[in-house]
């Protein structure tokens, strides 16, 4: 059976993995080799390495991170997300060691690109990112670039449906670092029921989080801020989730727990 | 002591750091290339693979290596292809156009029924004796794929089910396809290829 994943998330600014917290405010926690790393020993089952400055300074992906990160030879799959402008920017980021990639200002600006990226990655490597926020009855999309937000744009969720992307990041921007305050509308009102969505952004509460895996079109949660509080988090979160659709936890240590005999 | 050293076929689909770092972890010696002459020195060949098959067979054939996997699998030489490495082993795919493959395995790549990609963690079941990859069975592997293998039930020697069951390991002697990445399946991953390499090279 197909299970569904929990995704450790590392937010990447300035060069640096930082906690973020609505967009806004953010706190550093050090070298984003060190959190990769962590997530891939503890048994992750997706790692989504987002780097939150490169669409912005319109600078591209951040390939000399995605190069220290796939020489790591991770055991986990990695989702690269941050900067991606064009066909061979995405390419680039595969080759470097990425699995999947996730695409955000192409999705407003250049369709095109985002089809020609599927045709050459195929679907299954394409994920769409969406911040959202709920204002009444309508979900507002984010403009990362320019910081506004308008309702969901018709040719962006044809695309979507028509099969060149496989999943959607849908960001609850506006709780993003706040425990336990994912704004669960946005799935219940996202206006593709049937595309799968991975859902991020103030998850923190394994309540919740079980609330979301039973929805069928949320096949991942994303964790990001939350994994950084305590140690051995993936752990605490799958073993508390493992009944909802989670691969059962996994933990690999360098020192053996048995006795030398 | 002799080691059994690995070449991983290297043609611009995807990262092999991942691969090289399992096999590197399960002791065995690792070559990474394109070319003839350093493909010919190793004892299992793997093509991996990300992307979609005709760009990947359009690589394989700039760097002439089509005809070379189809010489290597004559001589029954040990051959792994990985994810989109597995359906470039077979007669053709319809993803996004047909497009003729290695043909080294009969058999067709076509859309998994649901007509949806298939990603994230799932199981795999033996359907047929295989001494190496019974180890595995039952075992969770990573999927990222949106096509799937449909050939005859003689090469399917592992499914999976999404929806529908579906060939999740096929093998035709020496020659076997994987569709999930071992090599990005933690424990499990790294054990199944272990045992695959030391069964195929020790056969």
């Amino acid at each position: 059976m197909l299970k569904k994943r929990l995704v450790g998330i590392v937010t990447i600014r300035n060069g640096w993995a930082v906690q973020s917290f609505g967009y806004r405010r953010y706190l550093p926690l050090g070298k984003a080799e060190w959190l990769v790393e962590n997530l891939d020993r503890w048994g992750a089952d997706e790692i989504l390495v987002q780097v939150i400055d490169r669409s912005i300074a319109s600078s591209g992906p951040d390939f000399d991170l995605l190069e220290r990160l796939g020489n790591l030879g991770l055991e986990t799959p990695l989702i690269y997300a941050g900067g991606i402008r064009s066909v061979s920017d995405g390419v680039k980021a595969i080759q470097l060691g990425a699995d999947r990639i996730v695409v955000d200002s192409l999705l407003h600006g250049n369709q095109e690109s985002v089809k020609e990226l599927s045709i050459q990655l195929g679907a299954q490597a394409m994920i769409a990112s969406m911040p959202l926020a709920c204002e009444g009855d309508t979900i507002m999309w984010l403009n990362y670039r320019n910081g506004i937000s308008t309702p969901v744009m018709s040719n962006s969720l044809d695309l979507i449906e028509s099969g060149m992307i496989s999943e959607v990041l849908v960001t609850d921007w506006l709780h993003e670092g706040k425990p336990g305050c994912f704004d669960q509308n946005l799935i219940s009102k996202f206006p593709l029921q049937e595309v799968p969505l991975i859902a991020f952004g103030g998850l923190s509460v394994p309540e919740h989080m079980s609330a979301l895996l039973y929805r069928n079109n949320v096949v991942a949660i994303g964790v990001g801020n939350f994994l950084s509080y305590n140690e051995h988090s993936i752990q605490k979160y799958k073993e508390a989730l493992t009944d909802d659709f989670l691969r059962l936890s996994n933990y690999e240590s360098n020192y053996s727990l048995l006795a030398d005999v | 002591m002799s080691y059994t050293t690995v070449g991983i076929i290297d043609y611009g689909m995807g990262n092999h750091a991942s691969v090289m770092h399992s096999l590197h972890a399960l002791g065995f010696r690792v070559r990474v290339s394109s070319k003839i002459e350093i493909l010919n020195d190793v004892d299992v060949l793997i093509l991996p693979g990300v992307g979609a098959f005709p760009s990947a067979m359009q690589a394989l054939n700039k760097l002439d290596l089509v005809g070379y996997l189809q010489k290597q699998a004559q001589e029954r030489r040990p051959i792994i292809g990985i994810c989109l490495g597995m359906q470039l082993l077979a007669g053709a795919s319809y993803e996004y156009k047909y497009t003729t493959g290695l043909d080294l395995i009969p058999g067709e790549i076509v859309p998994l029924a649901s007509s949806k990609s298939h990603i994230g963690w799932n199981t795999m079941e033996c359907v047929q004796q295989d001494q190496q990859l019974q180890l595995s069975d039952g075992q969770s592997f990573y999927f990222n794929h949106s096509y799937r293998y449909q050939g005859p039930d003689e090469y399917q020697i592992c499914e999976s089910r999404y929806i529908d069951p579906f060939p999740s390991v096929i093998r035709r002697g020496n020659i076997v396809g994987i569709q999930f990445h071992p090599e990005k399946s933690q424990t499990a991953g790294r054990l199944l290829l272990g045992n695959l390499i030391a069964g195929m090279v020790n056969a």
